[in-house]
């Protein structure tokens, strides 16, 4: 009670809470309190078999692969490769995998793998002694949230644990309750209304379009045009050497022969989206007034080099019908595809048309962006602009610190899990054995 | 890094210090050296010039930063990192934060006491029964909602949101706080109550919700939300047109004004002309006013300035002693007394001198002389010169002058409404060629009766449709109320504000 004189009045009380925040991309983890969080390590992992070739002709982190349980399930016994030097390193005859799909945990055996190279190998803490606040979409299922509450308890011992939407925790570290919060993901894009820390289910909206994004990218690349061949998506971990050529000539590498046998499918395609990815950061865009092909054709043409030597001039028409992609779907991909994505302004009308009248200017007057994918040159503009004509009065929020942008749920659960107010929700170990499941639904709204 | 302070030493030419690398933090030499360093010089200027300080610098009074604020005064506080018990909690979870040292270990928890739980209302099968009987509620489904309400801490739009009770019927939001205030109150009324009746009332007053004008509220609401594109165009272009019209007829109102007051008013005698730019009850009495003034007396009666150019002057009668013998006196020589208004305070204003009345025939408006003269011109009469000012001939002289620049201005107000008929008129061909219905609208309500359509048209969800028929009506009238807008020009736009 003497200390609330002294103390600073912003309602914080710092008791050495860990906050993990699971990502399709990325798996966040630090001290509540803190803005950055000390360990992002990949969410995807390598692993060998034990008995090789099984099953050997497998795709993995394809979005079209149809859900092969097998494919995401590593057998018990597979070594795993976590983390940076992970997938990211070549070995012979690693897989690639990652658990997590429509931005849902779907593979919980290598989810404690995951958490404790996060804690104990990057952050070098032991998860028993701290209380553990783990983020969850929107659309998690209860089972889901269960499992993991069932993880952190009776796998990592932690004293106290509790479960938060990211959505709700995007509106938290934009420093408001209520929200409608866009989060553009690696896997998903979300629109998720936010009332008073609740999310509110009915208006929640979600869909794969940041991998029709990264499709169309890639189908860009390989595919050949008027002015030069398909592209070859090689990674730098399968190439020998190279010899520097003039823009637009073809490449001249030598491959690595000897880890070609060796790759497997798996690999070759996370190390493929891993080039599309990074060409899409680099050159990628949207333009900010809506599509005009001329206004595109302006935007002059960017350089970028590939690991294999190819580099080329990229013309704003590329650049920016990728994040064009987010916005509106040509009339002959529509035609051609009938279960396409929703585009973000067709998902914010039907979230904010689920919610109530009296709602709408609460919430378009606080919207909030947020997730890697609304990093794209032009953005946040292009979205104000989108949403002014729809609606009249609206209010983006969107960090200008990329690092905030990217991580909004996880600094969300960092502002949670410090305030002296939330230590009362913590499930703790006590209540989970008394309980059980239950108890997870019945704190965690 | 560490070469720069030898670099110094060596372009200064100050020998090297005992120690070489004293920028390198060295145990022993650095802490005898920090010992001898004299006040008033900067620890990092000290460290690049040893101490060959000049004598000079250590003699000024010392630099100084501003002082530290020496906080806690009680010297060092010690922290520790203990467990802490927390009474908003039913368990016994103990988690550990930084908390001083030696502070009461086992006291409240600063936060618990922002765990405050509202109350809730609940109720026991025999009330249910005997008070909260509902035909469209079961009793299973009121404590589910009652049961979310408690949960939620009676955030409605949570609470619709995740409302779902099997197999019972599809509630609004207003359905439910219906129910849930509706019980409320009940309770309230019947219970007995602890505590005087005007806390009852206010508790009861917090509690009511009217589900109709919730429900129409938001159809408003959601009808303003559906208005189209091109209704929410129209009615700006409407609006601003209303705005054009307004300020139009501020302006010619404002000119007429002048014109009445140089004309009647002050030289003619007009009794007071509101200055006031609105209201058509007072241009209607304007109007009727100067038209008797044009034709009856002339005499000014409250002048509101005196004429500077008098040259004779007689003493001011008093005015309320005016009896029948000197009335007759002045009939006999033929004198005109203005009266002073009683009411009127200003004996400045109040006073009028003596003049001759050919300083006061009457001039046409500055900005209509030219086109008045000229149309005096086409008639053949001189305006410049009277002949024989009397009285009668002033008057007549006035109204001719009157009735010229009316003529004019109809004229003006003529070529303006017609101007704003063809505007209007393509307007209504543009509009036509997007929408076939609307240039055909049939009648209305609103055609009929200008009154009604006034008493309902603020509602804007009515808007829309008085949108479209006024601009309909407002086309067919166009005719008839430009020959009428230069007479009543008051009332035709004040209606049609009100429609708004
Ligand atoms: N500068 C950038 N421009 C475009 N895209 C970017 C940029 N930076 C990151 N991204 C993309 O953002 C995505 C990762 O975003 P984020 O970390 O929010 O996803 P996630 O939370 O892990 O995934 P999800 O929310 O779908 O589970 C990656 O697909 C990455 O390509
Ligand atoms: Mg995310």
């Amino acid at each position: 009670m003497q200390s609330t004189s002294t103390k600073p009045n912003y309602g914080g009380d710092e008791v050495a809470a860990l906050v993990l925040d699971f990502g399709s991309s990325s798996l966040r983890a630090g001290y509540a309190g803190d803005d950055t969080p000390k360990a992002i390590i990949p969410t995807s992992f390598g692993y060998l078999e034990e008995e090789a070739a099984s099953n050997g002709d497998v795709s993995m982190g394809d979005a079209s692969a149809p859900e092969g349980e097998q494919l995401q399930a590593p057998k018990p016994k597979a070594k795993l490769y976590i983390g940076q030097n992970g997938p990211s390193l070549w070995r012979r005859g690693m897989h690639v995998a990652n658990p997590m799909n429509d931005g849902l945990i779907q593979n919980f055996d290598t989810v404690p793998p995951l958490i404790n190279h996060a804690l104990s190998e990057v952050m070098r803490c032991n998860a028993a002694e701290h209380p553990v606040l783990v983020t969850e979409a929107a659309w998690n299922t209860t089972a889901n949230r269960e499992r993991m509450a069932e993880i952190m308890f009776e796998e990592f011992q932690v004293p106290a644990f509790y479960i938060a939407n990211t959505g709700v925790l995007n509106a938290f570290a934009a420093g408001k309750g209520s929200a409608l919060v866009i989060d553009i993901g690696q896997s998903t894009a979300s629109v998720t209304p936010v009332v008073d820390g609740f999310v509110l289910r009915k208006g929640l909206q979600h869909c794969a379009l940041p991998q029709l994004v990264h499709a169309h990218a890639r189908h860009l690349l390989t595919s050949p045009s008027s002015n030069r061949p398909g592209i070859q998506l090689l990674p730098h971990q399968l190439i020998a050497s190279k010899m520097p050529v003039d823009v637009g000539v073809p490449p001249r590498f030598t491959l690595r022969e000897d880890r070609i046998a060796g790759t497997t499918d798996s690999w070759r395609a996370w190390a493929e989206a891993h080039e599309v990815d990074e060409w899409i950061q680099s050159v990628g865009g949207c333009l900010v007034q809506g599509w005009n092909e001329q206004f595109a054709q302006q935007q002059g043409p960017r350089h970028y080099e590939f690991p294999t030597g190819y580099n080329n001039y990229f013309t704003g028409l590329e650049r920016f019908a990728v994040g064009e992609q987010f916005f509106t779907h040509s009339t002959q991909l529509q035609a051609s595809n009938p279960n396409l994505p929703k585009t973000i302004p067709a998902l914010i009308m039907s979230s904010i048309g689920q919610t109530d009248l009296d709602l709408r200017q609460v919430l378009l007057g606080n919207v909030v962006l947020t997730g890697g994918g609304s990093l794209f040159a032009g953005f946040a503009d292009r979205l104000a602009t989108e949403m002014s004509r729809q609606f009249p009065h609206v209010k983006i929020h969107a960090p200008g610190n990329p690092t905030e942008r990217r991580y909004g749920g996880w600094l969300g659960g960092s502002i949670l899990a410090s305030l002296g107010t939330f230590h009362q929700l913590w499930i703790s170990k006590e209540e989970w054995q008394e309980h059980g499941k239950a108890i997870v639904s019945q704190r965690c709204k | 890094m560490a070469a720069s302070a030898a670099d110094v030493r060596s372009i200064l030419a100050i020998p090297e210090p005992p120690v070489a690398g004293s920028s390198q933090p060295t145990k022993k030499p650095q802490g005898s050296e920090r010992a001898k360093k004299p006040d008033g010089i900067p620890r990092e200027l000290y460290a690049l010039i040893g101490p060959h300080a000049p004598t000079l610098a250590a003699q000024f009074t010392k630099p100084r930063l501003k002082q530290k604020p020496n906080l806690g005064a009680g010297g060092r506080v010690k922290w520790e990192w203990r467990p802490f018990k927390n009474g908003a909690r039913s368990d016994g979870l103990r988690l550990s934060h930084w908390a001083k040292a030696g502070t009461d270990t086992e006291s409240e928890y600063q936060f618990a006491k922002y765990n405050v739980q509202g109350t809730p209302y609940v109720y026991t099968q025999d009330e249910y029964t005997r008070l909260l009987e509902d035909s469209s509620w079961t009793k299973e489904e009121t404590d589910y909602l009652f049961n979310l309400v408690r949960e939620y801490d009676g955030r409605f739009f949570v609470v619709h949101d995740r409302y779902e009770y099997p197999n019972g019927p599809r509630r609004s939001l207003e359905d439910l706080k219906e129910r849930y205030f509706g019980v409320c109150r009940k309770l309230i009324r019947n219970r007995p109550w602890i505590g005087d009746e005007a806390g009852k009332k206010a508790v009861l007053d917090s509690l009511t919700f009217d589900k109709d004008r919730e429900v129409a509220r938001k159809n408003y609401v959601a009808s303003l939300e559906h208005r189209t594109p091109e209704q929410i165009a129209e009615e700006d272009a409407l609006y601003l047109e209303l705005e054009k019209l307004k300020e139009n007829e501020r302006r010619f109102k404002k000119d007429r004004d002048e014109l009445l007051r140089t004309l009647c008013g002050i030289e003619s005698g007009l009794p007071d002309i509101h200055a006031d730019e609105d209201g058509l009850a007072g241009a209607a009495f304007e109007t009727k006013r100067k038209k008797k003034g044009v034709v009856g007396s002339v005499e000014p009666q409250t002048p509101v300035t005196p004429s500077a150019n008098t040259v004779i002057s007689l003493p001011q009668p008093q005015p309320k002693k005016t009896s029948a013998k000197s009335a007759a006196y002045d009939a006999l020589h033929c004198i005109v007394r203005t009266e002073v208004d009683q009411t009127s305070s200003s004996t400045k204003a109040a006073h009028v001198p003596v003049h001759l009345r050919s300083y006061k025939v009457a001039q046409p408006k500055a900005a209509l002389a030219p086109r008045v003269s000229q149309l005096l011109g086409e008639l053949g009469i001189s305006h410049t010169r009277l002949v024989m000012p009397t009285r009668d001939n002033l008057a007549k002289f006035a109204a001719l002058i009157d009735a010229a620049q009316q003529l004019v201005e109809i004229k003006k107000a003529v070529d303006k409404h017609d101007q704003d008929i063809q505007t209007t008129k393509a307007r209504l061909a543009a509009l036509r060629g997007e929408t076939v219905e609307e240039g055909d609208a049939p009648e209305t309500p609103m055609d009929v009766d200008d009154g009604a359509a006034d008493a309902d048209g603020e509602g804007d969800g009515r808007a829309q449709s008085v949108m479209s028929t006024r601009s309909a009506r407002s086309r067919r009238q166009g005719r008839r109320s430009m020959s009428v807008s230069s007479v009543d020009t008051a009332g035709g736009p004040n209606k049609r504000q009100k429609q708004r």
